[in-house]
């Protein structure tokens, strides 16, 4: 995207957020009541100094925000509930309700991180000693030369609620003979011994970049509002 | 004459050659048998992932309110939310993409390149209590001070990086008036700071250890632009 689209592409965001406040009010019908009670969770975390998401499942959209307002959105591909079943006596999981304030317990924003550690100190080289000198000044910082590991494009985050939310760029495959295949296929693998069970997810489709560049947001205490659009 | 009877030749060979196919037809389905046998354990055995669609359900919300109860409601947390929201110019800092917008009125005025944190651990080999994580932090910030021509005091970190002992507080080796650039924006009192760069050449990569450096035009355009006590928004 360019420079300008995605200032342009802000500003909408921004503004975005305006249109659908003044929408509370500008209808002539009550507002839904599921509705206010997500703009009342929203009141809640929009008076602490800390980003929160906002889960719009009908829109399919995660907004990213502080105070109030959008600073960037992914439009999901879908928004799925994802776990184990038989075959034969699929027990599907129900929706948790909306609106709601879920939290991330843990994330791999927390886990997913690199480790230095030099093995030992040594004292820091008199002026007259010869030690490859920083660049530019005397005691610049060095560049970090070394490539920082891309985020994983599917990856589960625990949450307060007994859910896992479930980051991925690619659903199971669903119905028909890919179902049954994929159920001869674990079951193989449980009978050698090679499957463990997860817990069933609230499953966010999207693509491979969106799926990077929010991994970090997925920390430890991370507030998730599950919104729900006016009428 | 010896005339050969063709009833002497399909006598022999044709029996054992039908029984052949028989076992082997048998053989086939016992197989068969045996892999829909496996088949169905294994059908049975598996717990393949399935989804099912999220519904959005809201039945449970105030629906014994009437409606001018929601209405009142709806419009305080509007209130409340506008009295929240950043006015005027503000700051937007996307740490993964590594892009800085300067916004003012809800309009984005400039968009920079910017470099971030790369969120790595740095342990200090005498103590394992002492950890430092290199992150740009998120959240709300505000700017709290503006400097020209800003000294950077190196703290311990800063050294035992690169694999030095720490020089006591306030030896000369930790004063160093390059490397931030020409201009300082300071986020908060913890030493995050919105600074300038030697090396330009890694802007738009996650190369700091929390701050956020910028190139020289855009530095400049943030300070000028940007009063003391402007919210900075990082995610």
């Amino acid at each position: 995207m360019s420079t300008s689209a995605r200032q342009s592409a802000l500003t909408s965001i921004f503004t975005s957020t305006l249109l659908a406040a003044a929408a509370v009010w500008a209808g002539d019908g009550p507002p839904d009541a599921g509705f206010v009670a997500a703009r009342e969770l929203e009141v809640q975390l929009a008076k602490q100094p800390a980003i929160y998401l906002r889960l719009d499942p009908q829109r399919r959209v995660l907004e990213i925000r502080a105070r109030g307002i959008a600073l960037d959105r992914v439009d999901l591909i879908g928004i799925e509930l994802v776990s184990q079943q038989a075959m034969l006596r699929p027990s599907l999981p129900a929706s948790p309700q909306i609106p709601a304030l879920w939290r991330v317990k843990q994330g791999p924003g927390d886990t997913d991180r690199e480790v230095i550690a030099p093995t030992e100190l040594r004292p820091m080289p008199k002026d007259d000693e010869e030690e490859a000198p920083a660049q530019g000044a005397g005691t610049a910082p060095q560049p970090t030369a070394t490539p920082i590991p891309e985020p994983p494009i599917s990856y589960r985050a625990q949450l307060e609620n007994g859910w896992d939310l479930w980051v991925t760029g690619e659903l199971p495959p669903q119905g028909g003979m890919r179902s049954w295949i994929a159920a001869i296929k674990d079951g193989w693998s449980r009978v050698r011994g090679e499957i463990v069970d997860v817990p069933p997810a609230i499953t966010l489709a999207m693509h491979g970049d969106d799926a990077r560049r929010i991994h970090h947001l997925l920390r430890t205490g991370m507030p998730i509002l599950v919104t729900v659009e006016a009428n | 004459m010896i005339v050969e009877s063709p009833l002497a030749l399909d006598d022999a060979p044709e029996p054992r050659r039908s029984r052949w196919w028989l076992v082997a037809l048998l053989t086939l389905l016992g197989l068969l048998v045996m892999a829909a046998a496996a088949g169905a354990y294994l059908l049975r055995a598996g717990r393949p992932l399935m989804s099912s669609p999220f519904i959005a359900d809201s039945t449970g919300y105030g629906f014994d309110q009437g409606p001018q109860e929601l209405r009142r409601r709806a419009i305080a947390a509007e209130k409340e939310l506008d009295q929240v929201a950043p006015k005027s110019v503000w700051i937007v800092i996307d740490t993964y993409r590594n892009r800085l917008h300067v916004v003012e009125d809800g309009n984005v005025i400039r968009s920079a390149v910017c470099s971030t944190g790369t969120g790595r651990v740095l342990k200090d080999p005498r103590s394992d209590k002492r950890i430092w994580v290199f992150d740009t932090p998120m959240g709300e910030r505000t700017i709290s001070n503006k400097r020209k021509n800003p000294v950077w005091a190196k703290p311990d970190w800063a050294f035992i990086e690169e694999g030095y002992l720490p020089p006591p507080a306030g030896s000369p080796e930790r004063f160093d008036d390059v490397s931030l650039g020409d201009f300082g924006l300071y986020m908060g009192s913890d030493g995050y700071i919105i600074h300038g760069t030697l090396f330009k050449s890694l802007l738009g990569r996650r190369v700091t250890h929390g701050c956020v450096r910028l190139g020289d035009e855009d530095l400049e355009f943030v300070y000028k632009r940007t009063p003391i006590g402007t919210h900075v928004y990082l995610y």
